[in-house]
């Protein structure tokens, strides 16, 4: 579907140009052009709040755009609404999805096509396109499955699919590796790679570099709401994108300094989980001394999820023991994992680590408020409180207007910086850290990373688990491969390389 | 702070007083279409409601039971737990602190009236308790439970004053009068008004302190803000759900205590709760849940409560009018939580910048349009 004018170049399919967009008291979209070309992928790379979803939402019709004009194939187009993109060709998948729970991948294709309910000859109709689509693509969904009992992943292919089906031309996709393990990512891109050979132009959000290296053609940077550079990713490299996107330069190495581990602190034997006849967890020891960091390697659901539950007291054991400090911990509980100095960052921020709904200074501090001189007798200090919340802002540099701002008004950078404040200020002799730099832009993650290996050097010990295998590779002293519920290998530093992980990781024998 | 902050804090009040303006002018609308002056309406409201001593004593009056249910509705709310069993609470907690008043008998007014409105709290909190039970333990969703032990509470009542608790030597179904060592003194003679007024202040300063001053509303305000959150803290969110349930159900033990020994008639009858176990619901609501606006709200109810008799005897407009007010009031309500949700949200952009950090946009102006 390549068109060329008379001049022969290409002519972008989508043309955004001038685009402004103000929301009271910030400009989100300061004069933005932008090109998409038809058959190719278009990364679109900034930190978190430099206006790249501002801008998409402005050309899917979420938002209106203060200035500037949007061309579709030359012609100008006015979207009002969704609808209006989707009608023009125009799909995007959202970091958060919109399906119906209740209903079938084939119902929520139906859904919005035309009114009324989708009748059967209808949805008949749409399973076959459907299964076309997939096949084609390779997006595999069951039609006839319940959107309750797929996958993210496989949710998020039926996002595509809703969007392919209605014709779309242009397709955006918003962080959509968010989401996925490092497997799904690999089927996801290949998918985009087909879709793009089709003449389509795909827009991936993203402030991964590894992915733009990875799929995309082209690369539009963005900062504070301007385009700062589009480059050609063929000859593109990290460094430059990243200082691109940040403004400065970057370094994206994680150096790894080796420690010299002191007294046991985490000792593990034989725990194990079962639910409901399966084993979530299978006899598994581990000992984490002071000074140390061991990291799990795994593809996501093999068991790191129970473990951190197990160890933190959120579920009981069916067998094993913990201790802690040399100490067996009977009956570990949240308050109990406190209690012996431990501290953790949980895997989903905002579902687990922070109460989105109450402020700053409450968050930094419920861990602490039943400790003097926060409280005493149960009635706590304004005083104290807030004065504990100003001196965490200002030690873990979290960039806010004041303690009493809602938790949600932060970026996930600051709100991440805020779980690191809390838990680290206790200086806990034991950190369990789960994929602590997700959804983070390279500015947060070096801060994630200087105050992870502050941490070390206290002699803090650490339990790393993370989907980014350069990020357990270079910030363990051990690492510990988890497959199905069990650990199936540990190594040293020197050992780890990242084609033996893999193939730990993927169940092949080394 | 800035002008412009405190105009953001007052916003919520500045909505409900709107809310409450624009109920009444429909109402009032809806009298002008029935024929009828809304002047000499809105008249006979105001004079119904505070046109004497007596009358500005029995609206007074009529605000206790709806502050503590109110209040009762809040605590439950601010841990996520839905009580929508407020009614039954307060008829059971009304029951047992009227069964102390007939019961026991030769105590002087300083030991009687506490142990019945102790009784009150007690009847309300246990009442509560049953479905706070079934909650933590079966995983029973408490807004059905405590819905359906209403209609439990019901029958019971109606039961207690055809049965045991009946007037001996009559066919009525009310109890004997409570001898007056179990009731709360006049405190203006040959009015409504009695001493129990204060006790919603007292539970008013009182929920207004533990959930913002005291570790334990705090961990009440993480439950309800984010329970694997509060979990992750070391917070026991079951046990934290089952107190505040009991508290809930006290404080509604409390109003029907109050009605009880507090009211006029002195006897229990069926169905003295008359709904104010639901009507409190929707002053929590117009007070946004916030205890300091229970106040204001529970006293435009009594107002239209008193108000609307006086209308309806004096121009024959049926007080059901009252009760569509009410009804506008919730709706706005419930809307406008939602509008004023979504300028929030946009309002959040703005409050992002001022430190040069924008980076709310990405994320914050989605949701807000999605």
């Amino acid at each position: 579907m390549k068109q060329a004018n008379r001049n022969g170049v290409d002519d972008p399919l989508v043309r955004m140009q001038g685009i402004v967009k103000r929301f009271p008291g910030l400009v989100a979209n300061d004069c933005v052009d932008l090109d998409i070309r038809g058959g190719e992928i278009l990364a679109l790379l900034g930190e978190n709040g430099a206006g790249k979803t501002t801008l998409m939402n402005v050309l899917y019709g979420m938002l209106r755009a203060d200035e500037g004009t949007i061309e579709l194939e030359g012609e100008e187009l006015d979207v009002r609404s969704p609808r209006d993109a989707l009608g023009a060709g125009i799909g995007m998948v959202h970091q958060h999805f919109c399906l119906v729970e209740d209903m079938t991948v084939a119902e929520n294709v139906a859904l919005g096509l035309s009114p009324g309910n989708p009748g059967r000859w209808q949805v008949g109709e749409i399973t076959g396109r459907l299964e076309q689509l997939a096949e084609l693509h390779g997006l595999g969904v069951d039609p006839g499955a319940l959107v309750s009992d797929l996958s993210v992943g496989e949710r998020q292919r039926l996002e595509i699919l809703k969007a392919l089906y209605r014709g779309a031309r242009v397709l955006i996709l918003d962080e959509p590796s968010a989401v996925l393990t490092a497997e799904e990512w690999r089927a996801l891109a290949e998918a985009l790679r087909s879709l793009a050979a089709q003449g389509r132009g795909i827009v991936l959000i993203t402030h991964k570099l590894d992915e733009i290296l990875h799929v995309a053609d082209r690369c539009t940077v963005m900062r504070h709401g301007r385009v700062v550079g589009t480059v050609a990713v063929a000859d593109a490299d990290k460094a430059q994108l990243a200082r691109l996107m940040v403004g400065r330069d970057v370094d994206l190495r994680i150096p790894y300094e080796p420690s010299e581990p002191g007294a046991e602190v985490l000792s593990v034997e034989g725990l194990s989980l079962e639910e409901d006849g399966r084993r979530l967890l299978d006899d598994v020891d581990l000992t984490i001394r002071a000074g140390e960091t061991f990291g799990i390697a795994g593809v996501e659901g093999n068991g790191q999820w129970p473990l951190v539950q197990l160890l933190t007291g959120l579920r009981q054991p069916s067998s094993g023991s913990i201790s802690v400090g040399g100490r067996r911990v009977e009956r570990m509980d949240p308050a109990a994992f406190t209690a012996v100095g431990g501290g953790l960052i949980p895997e989903d921020r905002h579902r687990t680590a922070v109460a989105e709904d109450l402020s700053l200074s409450d968050n930094l501090i419920m861990k602490e408020i039943s400790t003097r001189p926060l409280s005493r007798h149960g009635v706590f200090d304004r005083g104290a409180t807030e004065d504990r919340a100003r001196q965490l802002v200002e030690g873990y540099d979290i960039r806010t207007p004041g303690i009493s701002v809602l938790m949600r008004q932060l970026s996930g950078g600051n709100q991440q910086k805020a779980v690191l404040a809390r838990e680290l200020v206790r200086e806990p002799v034991l950190l369990i850290a789960a994929q602590p730099t997700r959804g983070l832009d390279v500015g947060a993650m070096q801060f994630v990373y200087e105050q992870l290996s502050a941490h070390r050097r206290r002699g803090g010990a650490t339990l790393l688990i993370s989907a980014e295998l350069d990020e357990v590779l270079s910030l363990s002293d051990r690492v510990g491969v988890m497959v199905k519920g069990s650990i199936v290998a540990t190594l040293s530093h020197e050992q780890t390389d990242r084609e033996t992980i893999g193939r730990l990781m993927t169940g092949v024998a080394a | 702070m800035s002008a412009r902050r405190i105009f953001y804090a007052a916003e919520p009040t500045l909505f409900s007083v709107l809310v409450a303006i624009v109920a009444l002018a429909i109402a009032m609308v809806i009298v002008a279409l029935s024929g009828n002056s809304p002047a000499a309406a809105l008249e006979a409201l105001w004079e119904g409601a505070f046109g004497s001593t007596s009358r500005i004593a029995s609206t007074l009056n009529a605000m206790v039971p709806l502050v503590l249910v109110a209040l009762g509705w809040i605590f439950a709310f601010r841990s996520k737990r839905v009580n929508v069993g407020l009614e039954g609470q307060m008829l059971i907690g009304g029951a047992l602190s009227a069964a102390v008043a007939l019961e026991i008998g030769g105590l002087p007014l300083a030991v009687h009236l506490p142990l019945a409105v102790l009784a009150g709290l007690l009847g309300g909190a246990l009442y509560a308790g049953v479905a706070a039970w079934m909650w933590a333990r079966r995983d029973v969703n408490e807004i059905v439970s405590t819905l359906m032990l209403n209609l439990i509470a019901v029958q019971v009542i109606s039961w207690l004053v055809r049965g045991p608790l009946q007037i001996p030597g009559s066919d009525l179904s009310r109890t004997a009068p409570f001898p007056d060592s179990s009731r709360w003194p006049q405190l203006i003679a040959d009015t409504a008004l009695r001493w129990d007024v204060l006790v919603p202040v007292a539970a008013l300063v009182l929920a207004a302190f533990v959930l913002n001053r005291t570790t334990f509303g705090f961990r009440l305000r993480l439950t309800g803000a984010n329970e694997e959150a509060a979990e992750h803290a070391g917070v026991r969110v079951k046990r934290v759900g089952v107190t505040a349930l009991a508290i809930s159900g006290g404080l509604a033990g409390l109003a029907g205590s109050s009605v009880l020994i507090g009211g006029q008639t002195g006897t229990m009858t069926d169905g003295f709760a008359a709904g104010i176990g639901f009507e409190g619901i929707a002053v929590a609501l117009l007070a946004r849940n916030s205890p300091v606006g229970v106040l204001p709200a529970a006293l435009l109810f009594a107002v239209l409560q008193q108000g609307g008799g006086l209308m309806e005897a004096r121009l024959g407009i049926p007080s059901n009018l009252v009760l569509v007010t009410q009804g506008l009031v919730i709706v706005f309500v419930a809307a406008g939580t939602f509008l004023l949700r979504r300028r929030r949200r946009a309002r959040v952009s703005a409050a992002g910048t001022g430190t040069g950090q924008g980076a709310v946009v990405d994320g914050s102006a989605v949701e807000g349009v999605a």
